[in-house]
């Protein structure tokens, strides 16, 4: 039997309607991730990428369309642990040391973080956090509060993964660090990723395909296959062939 | 750095040590002349040595209050904890109980003081008045705390498919906590406030209201003053407590960004025909209170009025037409002097929020002397306001802005103390002037605190201006309340009970039309 697709929109539509302005935030949007996959949402500030992902999670419900995470509805995959998330903002609990941060996951799904301590140790360590465990998210950078939400999203070793610009905040050479990092463990995992951002490098880096969407309406415009093989290494950001994929993202950006 | 922090501290408190022992001198020598108000300002040195005499008197009274104050505390407390807890997770509820809520809250102690020495017996009318002062203010900061958690962290729980619980549980809660020990810090002189109210409403032997009550005639300052002095000691001990607790929890675990999300929650039901049914059942459900309270007590039907009885007396009755000519002229003297005593606290705490942002020092200095007076208990404080300046107008408003004041200023400097670091940051990393910044991030910022004072001061005003006027003015709806208590009136004193918290509940619910209109605009929340 075929294994359902990681991610799946369907004529997805969303309108806001708020201190008297009405807003269009997605018309029609169909998606479909196979499992395994690794797909990018890239387009211009205010399109619907996050509406997007808020709606594939089930925090925010479509005016029309359906969605389904693994097979199932977003909630139910949500609460078998199936899904990870990191969002724009890092969305740390203030009061929460790094550790007990990356572990709030663990809890809601239920689990014991003490369990899962080493999980917990290898999050941080792979986001570069080593000796900051006991710190507060008010005693680091921008960019440290960042990494905190990617280990926070990997921790629970989600079978679907999203992020919303989770590299927003950080210097080029530990982006390209990341992007790398982030490459191995969805290959590791096996899982089926949904990627928002703005740097088009980088999505063509990481993913299998890249989504380009237009705004008012949000929609998709048009989707880029990237045909590279796996495992990618950093020089691919070098190669001709790699900007030749990276010149069509953009020309479909800017539209005609 | 640290170490600068804490000599500005050593030399903070050495010249607020000097800032009181100048003024105890000044006292002192005032005193001794004699020079306010024929001897009704006795020295401090006076008042030790009645405190010293007194000192057999001290300690059955003094345990009598702070039994009293605890019990109710802790009662008003869990149920205003457990009630906020309930609201949050039920909006609906929230607005079934908001009659009920702003009742409890706006009604005044003075008026039920003798209702409740009539249909109660023992301590529990005064455990009673103390939880009731306690409630609303827990209450109400208890559902701001957990309606202002930081709605992206909910998204990350809820993202794992974490239930309200769980949100609940990880994220509002602890977030709650400021806010808590924030209602928790104005609650505890209330207590004590309400403690006293009750005793001076009557019955018991002990309690330092009973105290100040058997004091009062006797024409002695000195005694009147070292009560006084006791009552403000127990109320600003326990403020201080809780302002020490909070200072240690909150610190580093301020939010870093601020949350910008508009809220969703709160949009109550579109069909009209279900609205109109919840407005109803909101108004009447704190009206069937009244009446099932009355009938569970099983007191006397000429002592306990239903709200059938009040109408009955105000409208049907032989006397209808006489007690409603009291009543209005009553409520003729009392209404403008609550406004414009309520408008001048209110002005003055909002000032004085903004000024402690701009001039910490200056706020340092004068914050020792306002906890000192703002928490005095009203009672303690009436009295000697008396002495002080006479029994006219001027008493009235002084004692009004005084009970509004420290309510509002708690209220709006924690609002400003929770404006985001980052918000801040922006406009002074444009080299944005103290003011600017203030005008920009801080004011906005706390705008809905500036409207949660006011909803918190309406109702006190009422009050403040209903003490004076039994205690010392001999006008309007307290002296009403007075009168009726020595003529066993009981209709009329149901009556003007009945009519001050319907008037408290009028004058919220305008402010609250208000504060939603402005902060919709705005997009911001609107605390509960
Ligand atoms: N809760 C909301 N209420 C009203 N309008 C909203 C809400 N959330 C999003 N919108 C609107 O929907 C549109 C899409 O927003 P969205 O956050 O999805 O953009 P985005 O593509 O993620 O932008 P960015 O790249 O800047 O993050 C915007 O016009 C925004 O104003
Ligand atoms: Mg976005």
């Amino acid at each position: 039997m075929r294994q359902p697709d990681g991610i799946a929109l369907t004529g997805v539509s969303k309108t806001f309607t708020g201190r008297g302005k009405v807003v269009e935030a997605l018309r029609e949007v169909t998606l479909a991730c196979p499992p395994g996959s690794f797909t990018s949402i890239i387009g211009p500030s205010g399109c619907g990428k996050s509406t997007v992902m808020r709606i594939a999670l089930g925090l925010e419900t479509a005016d029309a369309g359906e969605v389904r995470v693994a097979g199932q509805r977003s909630l139910e995959a949500a609460r078998q642990g199936i899904t990870g998330v990191a969002f724009q903002d890092a969305a740390l609990l203030p009061w929460r040391s790094v550790r007990r941060n990356v572990e709030v996951p663990l809890e809601v799904l239920g689990r014991t973080p003490r369990a899962e301590a080493a999980q917990v140790q290898a999050m941080i360590d792979l986001v570069g956090l080593k000796g900051y465990e006991n710190s507060l998210p008010g005693e680091l950078s921008g960019g440290m509060r960042q990494r905190v939400a990617i280990a926070r999203a990997l921790v629970t070793h989600p079978q679907v993964l999203f992020m919303d610009e989770p590299f927003g905040a950080l210097d080029q050479i530990l982006r390209r660090q990341m992007n790398v990092e982030l490459q191995r463990i969805w290959a590791d995992t096996g899982s089926t990723a949904l990627l928002v951002t703005h740097g088009i490098d980088e999505a063509v880096f990481l993913s299998d395909r890249v989504v380009v969407m237009h705004a008012n309406p949000g929609r998709i415009a048009g989707v880029i296959d990237v045909p590279f093989d796996r495992p990618r290494q950093p020089p691919l950001f070098s190669d001709p062939a790699f900007h030749k994929v990276c010149d069509r993202v953009a020309e479909a950006l800017h539209g005609n | 750095m640290a170490t600068d922090a804490i000599r500005r501290h050593a030399v903070w408190q050495s010249t607020g040590l000097r800032n009181a022992l100048i003024l105890l001198a000044l006292w002192e020598i005032i005193g001794q002349l004699g020079l306010v108000a024929g001897g009704a300002l006795p020295p401090p040195s006076d008042i030790l040595i009645r405190l010293w005499q007194d000192r057999g008197d001290y300690p059955n009274h003094i345990g009598a209050t702070l039994y009293a104050s605890v019990m109710g505390f802790l009662i008003g407390n869990a149920v205003a904890i457990a009630a906020g807890v309930a609201f949050a997770l039920s909006p609906a509820l929230l607005r079934l109980f908001r009659g009920i809520n702003i009742a409890a809250f706006a009604l005044p102690p003075i008026a039920i003081a003798p209702i409740l020495a009539l249909t109660m017996s023992g301590m529990a009318p005064r455990i009673t008045l103390a939880a009731l002062g306690v409630y609303f203010v827990t209450m109400t900061a208890t559902v701001i705390g957990l309606s202002q958690a930081d709605s992206r962290a909910e998204d990350v729980v809820r993202a794992y498919g974490g239930s309200r619980w769980t949100v609940l549980r990880l994220v509002q809660f602890r977030g709650a906590v400021p806010s808590i020990l924030a209602g928790l810090r104005i609650a505890a002189p209330n207590a004590v406030l309400g403690a006293i109210l009750a005793e001076f409403g009557g019955g018991g032997r002990w309690g330092l209201g009973t105290y100040l009550l058997g004091s009062l005639g006797r024409g002695e300052p000195d005694r009147l003053w070292g009560i006084g002095l006791i009552a403000t000691l127990i109320a600003g001990l326990s403020y201080a407590g809780f302002a020490l607790l909070s200072r240690r929890l909150l610190g580093a675990t301020k939010a870093v960004t601020l949350n910008t999300a508009v809220p969703t929650g709160g949009t109550a039901s579109t069909c009209l025909s279900a609205r109109v049914r919840m407005a109803l059942a909101t108004v009447l459900l704190p009206f069937a209170l009244w009446w099932a309270l009355i009938k569970l007590s099983g007191a006397p039907a000429m002592i306990a009025k239903t709200p059938g009885d009040v109408f009955e007396y105000l409208f049907l009755s032989q006397g209808a037409a006489a007690a409603q000519a009291r009543l209005l002229a009553a409520l003729a003297e009392t209404l403008p002097i609550t406004f414009i005593g309520m408008a001048a606290g209110l002005a003055f705490a909002f000032l004085l929020a903004i000024l402690s942002r701009l001039m910490p020092r200056f706020i340092e200095a004068f914050m020792p002397v306002a906890l000192i007076t703002q928490t005095m208990p009203l009672v303690a404080l009436t009295p000697l306001l008396v002495l002080i300046l006479g029994r006219g107008p001027s008493l009235t408003l002084w004692i009004t802005i005084s009970v509004t004041f420290f309510p509002a200023f708690v209220t709006l400097a924690q609002g400003i103390a929770l404006v985001p670091k980052s918000a801040e940051d922006l406009p002074r990393a444009y080299g944005a002037s103290r003011w600017t910044e203030m005008r920009m991030v801080t004011i906005p910022a706390s705008l809905p605190y500036l409207f949660a004072a006011t909803r918190l001061t309406v109702p006190r005003a009422l009050l403040g201006v209903m003490i004076a006027e039994w205690l010392a003015t001999g006008r309007g709806l307290g002296n009403l309340l007075n009168q009726s208590r020595g003529y066993l009136d009981y209709g009329m004193i149901w009556s003007v009970a009945a009519v001050s918290v319907i008037l408290s509940v009028v004058f919220y619910q305008l402010v609250v039309v208000a504060e939603r209109q402005v902060l919709a605009r705005l997009g911001m929340a609107t605390p509960e």
